[in-house]
């Protein structure tokens, strides 16, 4: 049982994490959004696409989630595998990735996401490259997400 | 509210600063009409009514349309010592209007009042002030007034010398600035007030070298709490005022009084400057434009906005009068 719980706790790190730093991102992008849309409501469009960037972490931690989850056969009702503790153990490790990368990237692209509003605001015509600046800070929570996948589908279970 | 959302919006507000471009033309309007329809476009509009040609009704419009945004930065800025530091200099401004209307009452002018000099930029409402003053409470005054000014009034007494009591109080508003800052734990606000206080000892020492004033005497004209001492500033009046920038090097503000040594005309050094240390305190604050959440934001928006005031009235007051526009040009502060 202790590999299983160590398994559960792996995936509900990576969801918790990484949704907990995209809902800070959201955060800090929004209240710059709403300063500039208080000024000029007609940047709403840009203002919420630059706004949503941060939100990408969360959904990375949901799927690393779910992937602990289907190897754990907790989907479909199928019923939980046998887990060593170490296996256990490798899991969670699996999960640390995108729990601690998606935490950090998504609080830091909110701070680029909220730059760039900013910029948009004096430069609307710079979409385009407001775009880019946040977008780099998720290359990071990608490879993370890419080492948790890699990682899970390597630890053997059942 | 935070400062992401209260910067951001001051970048949208920004979006409405009028630039060097738009004064330019207000410049070269043929006269007030064509002036004042150019103005019709910005928020200045509401402010100035058709009638408006004399400078006071300038300065009313003016006035008012920096009343309102600090009214409206009020809403949003989640530190309003940081407006206090900005409106802090009007109400010594108004402190001193009403003192030396009071002087002149006591010395037989009936008519020394001059209220209409009063601005409501200041914190402390002007009705308030004034009774405070005329009926001697000043219990409730802030920013170290209760004590300064009775020791105005002992000052004038003693020496009926109207210039030591604005000095009087030109030290007091420096230095409640510099407790204001300091109470804001932001450095890049405390450092700004300290150049500002070398700004305007600087300005002093320009002054003070113009009329050849005798540097033993000079000690009580500088303010405490700059990045350069008092006592130095001081004795920058025994030396060549070639050389003060070579003494200053070893602060950022020397290397503004670059521009003294390509002036021989005093007249013409002064104002130049006087307009050097206006652009370097404002450089010094745009270093926040690079920061998404700095309150210094909030002080270079303001400065940015009284930039754009002072050269509304520099415009106004040149195409209203028929005066010299090239001077005026010179005039001009860099704002946006």
């Amino acid at each position: 049982m202790l590999g299983l719980s160590l398994a559960l706790f792996g995936a509900a790190l990576a969801a918790a994490l990484a949704g907990i730093g995209s809902a800070i991102g959201i955060g800090v992008a929004g209240g710059a959004a709403a300063g500039v849309m208080t000024e000029d409501p007609n940047k709403f469009g840009s203002c919420l696409i630059l706004q949503a960037l941060p939100g990408t972490q969360g959904i990375y931690g949901l799927l690393i989630a779910f992937f602990v989850l289907n190897k754990l056969g907790l989907l479909g009702g199928a019923g939980a595998v046998d887990l060593t503790w170490n296996q256990g153990l490798q899991i969670l490790a699996s999960c640390l990735p995108i729990a601690v990368v998606g935490w950090y990237s998504a609080i830091w692209q909110g701070k680029t996401s909220a730059a760039s509003i900013q910029m948009i605001s004096k430069k609307p015509e710079a979409m385009g490259k407001a775009i880019i600046l946040p977008a780099m800070v998720e290359t990071y929570a990608v490879l993370a997400l890419l080492t948790s996948i890699l990682m899970l589908m390597g630890v053997q279970v059942g | 509210m935070s400062y992401i959302y209260a910067v951001s919006r001051l970048r949208g507000m920004e979006n409405h600063i009028l630039d060097s471009a738009f004064f330019s033309r207000l410049m070269d309007s043929a006269g007030i009409d064509e002036a004042l329809k150019a103005l019709g476009e910005t928020s200045y509009s509401q402010w100035l009514t058709g009638t408006a040609t004399g400078s006071a009704s300038f300065d009313k419009a003016i006035d008012s349309e920096i009343l309102a945004t600090c009214e409206e930065l009020e809403k949003f800025v989640p530190d309003k010592e940081l407006l206090t530091i900005f409106r802090l200099p009007y109400d010594f401004h108004n402190v001193k209007v009403l003192l030396k209307g009071l002087f002149k009452v006591r010395g037989g002018d009936t008519e020394g009042r001059r209220y209409d000099l009063l601005s409501k930029l200041g914190t402390i409402d002007t009705e308030e002030l004034t009774n405070a003053i005329e009926t001697e409470e000043y219990g409730f005054l802030p920013y170290g007034l209760t004590d300064v000014i009775p020791q105005c009034w002992q000052l004038w007494d003693s020496t009926k010398n109207a210039q030591a009591v604005e000095l009087l109080l030109d030290h007091q508003m420096f230095k409640a600035m510099l407790n204001v800052a300091e109470s804001l734990k932001m450095p890049d606000v405390i450092q700004w007030v300290k150049f500002k206080i070398d700004a305007e000892n600087l300005r002093s020492a320009v002054r003070l070298a113009r009329m050849k004033y005798d540097s033993s005497k000079a000690l009580p004209f500088f303010h405490e709490g700059g990045t350069i001492r008092a006592d130095d500033m001081a004795r920058l009046l025994n030396e060549p005022q070639e050389t003060w920038s070579r003494i200053l090097s070893y602060t950022d503000i020397g290397s503004v009084l670059g521009a003294l040594n390509e002036q021989s005309d005093m007249k013409a050094a002064l104002s130049d400057v006087s307009k050097a240390l206006d652009d370097y305190l404002m450089k010094v604050l745009e270093r926040a434009k690079y920061s998404m959440d700095s309150p210094a934001n909030v002080l270079l928006y303001l400065l940015t906005k009284e930039a754009e005031a002072r050269n509304m009235r520099v415009a106004l007051v040149c195409v209203a009068g028929g005066l010299d526009r090239e001077f005026g040009r010179r005039l001009l502060t860099n704002g946006r």
